[in-house]
């Protein structure tokens, strides 16, 4: 639901800012670029203004959805679908399974929404680490599945924010200081990932959405280090979160950008790419004309 | 076209003006005397009327050739209206690196490509024979030359004048001292000057004799509530440029431990603590630095200096990204896979006024090993 | 009428200035030398010019970084284009280099076409000393020329990784903290060598500004004063060449300098400029916008030096934590991989002419080359040697092969260990098998023919493939490729049109080589032609 109403206001916004269809006499006069500044300002105010309206008119019940006081039918959404597909190894009522899967009581939606969203959960068998797959609940189940989870017994929870309000809202200065500090370490500066010890590893976070990041820093999914609230503020999570996105949608200035593996990664290539290609050149200028 | 002999040798009657001679025997002629012979030469089309393939391939490397220089022209206009200051986002400046690449670098390829095709397709095919005259130079040119180097030196009178010879050593071997001695004198720098192996930020003689407070990147003291249970915490000494490069030593790795780790933590190290009272052998120095639950390590990796600070929270293994040394948190941070042969040292924690400061400096040297590295500083040294 | 006063002929002008200028310098019978020079014609020559012509690319790449770059460590604030960096303190070499990345027009290209040119130029390097190891063309009179060419590999290694120290980025302050570890593990002068070098603690203020004109100035002028070396002793040594029609020891064969290897080596030059350039802009290196300013602090998954140097991340990686104590007194397991082992890979190489005169007992001085079959001793441990590199420069990023296949990382390091050890040994046995093979059916075409494909059945009901012998008497081995296939000799039409496989209507038939005139080579085939 979160992502229907993205995509609306997307476009929405893009009707907020359309252009002035060029026979109009205010297209053809010449205008300083303050003036023209100034009118793309003004139109995105309008914009806001309007997308605003639309939204509180049309989706109070889709707000419910990511509020942090969910719905009773969410919940019994929730339950639903832990009954069907979790119960097995963490039991019921999230209680866990002794050497199947741990107790769920306290962890929060926030871990629910990570495990269940990026398909961690359910997991296919018990490994070094569970890895993220194609996931089989769409984010609104996982989401009621949350709920449940956190009627059970609390925890951490996500805030009240969609992909894009938490993308808009951060600093990617601040947040690429704080991703160096505490994240490039293990998800590597171009959030690739990385190994860890003894076939562990930190995911790449290519398709990791604001939301999973938030998650993943509030809960401690695995062997990652919590980052509570109080350790990195809301604010700073924003901060990262945009950072993090900034580097998947940011192209790279300086042509394809073989993986942002570093080093080794331009080391193949100068030797497939370059050396393999003047080896070719060396034989072509050197072989004799039929 | 080819010949059999291999040392070809100058025609002496050869008569350069001789007008029936053509200019390509006048060529093979200076081939000769520059002990070349050609041993097989053929144009790559007969002269006269051009043939249907020559044309052709006169167009395609003139074809080439025009190419290039459209690339070449390209690029230039490139270079100077394609929008090139970097931009956020999918924008056209994103195209500007490629697109230089691609008019610059095709113009060039394009040409080498005319003029290598050139060489090959339109230059006479040739094998030309080069005498090596290789080897050591004639007896006789070894004895003259030998003959008027010894000549040189007793010229000189260096043998017959011992006296100056050893005069001579002593600004030889004074002027040669003096050629280095200002670069290695200039650049000395004893390390014991200070001892900056020795000592870090934590050092309370860094905060006028007080503990120094654990601070965040941006100098905000950390409070233990800040740290969850399972987090972990880059910390710098809470004095000024704490956090800069000036304190590159320094940066340090806060950790909460869960309970059942701390208490696997405080095991060993109280049974460390035993056994160093006991006299046997283990690894000093025994640090007891944990507050709580939480424990502090230096950051930088005891094998090659880098941060060793990817944090496993549930196997309690902190390995280091440059040369995978692994170092088990609830084992005092002893290093347990990889090339790193010490623990991280620890940095003893304690709480004042509700923010976690360094009881003292790391009670041995951080960072990597070196020949007279000691084992351990005492309290007092870390401590003032 | 005196010559003064004759009409001005503008087609005597070069002419007339060739003589003014002979008269004064008497060059006429050296230029003519200089244009005639003969150079062998291989492919294999050709990879010296690539590390050639990098090197020129890199000087002029490198002068415009210069223009902009600035080597100081004080501290600034970033106000640049690249938003995620803004107001972010760091040093200036840092800022700079994202200045000239960012905020100067055409930097990133340049930038990147320098760093490509450095790593073409020491994959270069790498490749031509592999050729020269193993044609033997570092055997007497050149052993000089091969020591000079190992000098150059390492001014090149250090020039390079000075270059990407210079940016002050995350990775190559990381980089650059190993190296302090290395410089201190030196048994007993370790941290005089440290504090000296970095005026203090790492990393100080002076490093880069010392790294910078060590970069700029004075290695450059050591590359350039031993490529020039390096290139006047071949001049003067002449190029070695293969065996094969009419050469001996005693001459060489090939084109002249000028027109036709002059021509082809500037379009060599050209492409590979151009390929620098395509690369330069097409694919990303080294993004240093990515890693941020260096911290103490600040480290990254896969931290990795170029390929250059990978080889000793990667026998740093591999080496067991194996600390030696005297006394009071330490040398840290670190030193054996990045001290140690390059001096004794050095030493063996820089020794490794005397040691082959040894092996195969010959102090003569050889022009031709040897086919790297014909040497298996050698061949089998210069296989030998490229194993052990390739084993540490994979160990060097075992983190990446780790995580990119599912790999555990203490997996990789103790496969790189163990594979140290015996995948050496494997390639030398293997090579030396190979070499031995090549070299038995070489002998076995001289000594009954080609195959023909040709099956034929003998009236007793035995097969037997028809063999196409390359001659009527006995073949000695001439040290040259023996033809193998029915069209290498002319008898079958050319199998593939193209530059890969030459195909010539062959010019003087060399004795020694094609005994087998094309006409009277299928005698046999018309006798049976095949039935299908």
């Amino acid at each position: 639901m979160t992502f229907g109403l993205g995509r609306m206001r997307r476009a929405l916004r893009h009707l907020g800012s359309a252009r002035v269809p060029a026979g109009s006499p205010r297209a053809t006069a010449p205008r300083s670029r303050w003036r023209r500044r100034a009118g793309n300002a003004a139109r995105m105010v309008v914009a806001l203004l309007l997308v605003g309206g639309v939204y509180a008119a049309v989706a109070p019940g889709v707000q419910a959805n990511v509020a942090s006081q969910p719905s009773a039918e969410d919940i019994a959404e929730g339950k639903a679908i832990y009954d069907a597909s979790c119960i097995t190894c963490h039991g019921r009522n999230g209680q866990g399974v002794e050497g199947r899967g741990p107790s769920l009581i306290g962890v929060g939606s926030a871990a629910v929404e990570f495990q269940v969203a990026t398909g961690r959960m359910p997991a296919a068998r018990q490994d070094a680490q569970v890895e993220r797959k194609p996931p089989r609940y769409t984010r609104e189940q996982a989401q009621a599945i949350g709920a449940y989870i956190q009627s059970l017994g609390g925890g951490p929870e996500l805030p009240d924010e969609t992909d894009e309000q938490i993308v808009a809202g951060g600093d990617i200065a601040n947040g690429g200081r704080l991703f160096r500090v505490n994240c490039s370490s293990c998800h590597a500066f171009g959030a690739g990932g990385g190994a860890l010890s003894s076939g562990k590893f930190a995911p790449s976070l290519a398709n990791s959405t604001p939301r999973d990041v938030w998650a993943a820093m509030l809960t401690g999914p695995q062997n990652m280090p919590v980052f509570g609230n109080n350790q990195l503020s809301p604010q700073e999570k924003r901060d990262i979160a945009a950072y993090i996105y900034t580097l998947q949608t940011d192209p790279d200035p300086g042509g394809w950008g073989i993986g942002r593996l570093g080093p080794a990664a331009e080391g193949v290539a100068i030797f497939l790419i370059g050396m393999v290609a003047l080896v070719l050149a060396t034989l072509w200028i050197v072989g004799k004309q039929q | 076209m080819s010949s059999e002999h291999h040392a070809p040798v100058a025609d002496p009657s050869f008569d350069v003006d001789d007008p029936r001679n053509t200019r390509f025997d006048l060529v093979r002629e200076g081939l000769r005397r520059d002990g070349m012979e050609i041993a097989y030469y053929e144009p790559a089309f007969p002269p006269g009327r051009k043939s249907k393939v020559e044309k052709r391939i006169e167009r395609s490397i003139a074809l080439l050739f025009v190419l290039a220089g459209l690339f070449a022209v390209a690029f230039v206009v490139a270079y100077i209206w394609w929008p090139w200051k970097y931009e956020m986002g999918a924008t056209a400046s994103k195209f500007y690196t490629p697109i230089l690449a691609l008019t610059l670098g095709g113009s060039l390829v394009l040409l080498a490509f005319g003029i290598i095709a050139w060489a090959k397709k339109l230059l006479p095919h040739e094998v030309v024979i080069q005498d090596r005259h290789d080897g050591a130079s004639p007896y006789d040119e070894q004895r003259l030359t030998g003959a008027a180097i010894m000549n040189i030196v007793d010229e000189t009178g260096i043998r017959r004048r011992p006296l100056l010879k050893a005069a001579l050593a002593l600004p030889a071997a004074g002027l040669g001292v003096a050629a280095v001695a200002p670069l290695v004198g200039a650049l000395i720098k004893d390390p014991n000057d200070g001892h900056p192996l020795l000592k870090t930020g934590w050092n309370p003689e860094n905060n006028n004799g007080r503990p120094v407070r654990l601070t965040r990147q941006d100098g905000t003291p950390v409070r233990p509530e800040e740290v969850s249970p399972g987090g972990q915490m880059t910390v710098f000494p809470g004095i000024p440029g704490g956090a800069t490069n000036k304190w590159a030593d320094s940066p340090v790795l806060l950790i909460h431990l869960r309970q059942a780790d701390a208490d696997r933590l405080r095991a060993s190290i109280a049974a460390s603590q035993a056994a160093l009272a006991e006299g046997r052998d283990v690894t000093r120095p025994v640090v007891d630095g944990m507050w709580q639950n939480f424990v502090a390590y230096s950051k930088i990796c005891t094998h090659a200096g880098c941060p060793a600070s990817l944090y496993e929270q549930q196997t309690n293994r902190l390995l280091c990204p440059c040369h995978q040394s692994q170092f088990l948190i609830t084992e005092q941070a002893k290093p347990v896979f990889g090339p790193a042969h010490r623990k991280l040292p620890m940095l003893p924690l304690d709480v004042e006024d509700g923010f976690l400061v360094a009881r003292s400096d790391f009670l041995e040297p951080i960072g990597p090993t070196y020949w007279e590295r000691p084992v351990e500083i005492n309290e007092q040294e870390a401590t003032s | 009428m005196s010559p003064r006063k004759r009409r001005f002929e503008f087609a005597r002008v070069p002419a007339q200035i060739g003589q003014d200028l002979d008269e004064r310098l008497g060059a006429a019978t050296l230029l003519r030398r200089a244009l005639n020079k003969v150079f062998p014609n291989h492919w294999s020559f050709l990879l010296g010019e690539i590390a050639l012509y990098s090197f020129i690319v890199l000087l002029l790449t490198g002068t415009f970084l210069a223009l902009f770059f600035d080597p100081s460590m004080t501290e600034v604030a970033y106000d640049g284009s690249y938003t995620p960096l803004r107001g972010e303190m760091m040093s200036q070499a840092y800022a700079t280099s994202l200045h000239l990345s960012f905020d100067v027009r055409g930097g990133l290209i340049m930038r990147q076409m320098h760093h490509w040119a450095a790593l073409l130029f020491m994959a270069s390097i790498l490749v031509h000393m592999f050729r020269v190891f193993f044609t033997g063309a570092f055997r007497k009179p050149r052993e000089m020329n091969w020591v000079v060419g190992v000098l150059l590999f390492w001014l090149g290694f250090f020039e390079g990784f000075a270059g990407y120290s210079l940016p002050d980025d995350a990775l190559s302050g990381t980089g650059l903290r190993i190296a302090t570890a290395i410089i201190l593990s030196i048994p007993v002068i370790g941290t005089w060598t440290y504090t000296s070098l970095f005026g203090g603690e790492f990393p100080g203020t002076e490093i880069l500004p010392r790294l910078y004109i060590v970069h700029v100035f004075l290695i450059p002028l050591l590359l350039l004063g031993l490529i020039t070396v390096h290139l006047a002793l071949m001049v003067k040594q002449k190029h070695t060449q293969w065996p094969g029609p009419k050469a001996t020891e005693h001459n060489v064969v090939g084109v002249r300098m000028v027109p036709g290897f002059a021509l082809k080596t500037t379009g060599f030059f050209l492409l590979i400029f151009g390929l620098i350039a395509l690369m330069g802009g097409l694919v990303q290196i080294n993004p240093l916008w990515l890693f941020g300013p260096y911290k103490g602090e600040v480290v990254s998954a896969a931290s990795q030096p170029d390929w250059y140097v990978m080889f000793l991340d990667g026998s740093t990686r591999l080496m067991p934590d194996w600390d030696l104590t005297i006394g009071p007194y330490t040398i840290p397991a670190i030193f054996w991989p990045t001290v140690v082992l390059p001096g004794v890979l050095t030493m063996l190489a820089v020794f490794y002419p005397a040691i082959d005169r040894r092996i195969y007992k010959d102090y003569e001085a050889h022009h031709l080359l040897q086919r790297p079959r014909d040497v298996p001793v050698r061949t089998a441990l210069g296989m030998m040697a490229i194993s052990f590199w390739l084993v540490l420069t994979i160990s060097g990023g075992n983190d990446i092969v780790a995580e990119k296949f599912d790999i555990s990382l203490n997996a990789m390091t103790w496969a790189g260990r163990v594979g140290l050890l015996i995948v050496p040994p494997i390639a030398y046995w293997v090579t030396y098998r190979i070499c031995l093979g090549l070299q038995q059916h070489d002998r076995e075409v001289l000594a009954h023919g080609v195959e023909t494909g040709i099956i034929k059945r003998l009236p007793d009901g035995r097969f037997i493939e028809v063999h196409q012998p390359l001659a009527d008497g006995h073949l000695e081995y001439a040290g040259t490729p023996v033809p193998k296939k029915m069209n290498k000799l002319g008898a079958l039409g050319p199998a593939i049109r193209g530059f890969f496989f030459p195909i010539e209507k062959p010019a003087p038939p060399p004795p020694a080589v094609t005994p087998v005139s094309p006409a009277d080579a299928p005698r046999e085939l018309e006798e049976a032609p095949p039935k299908y």
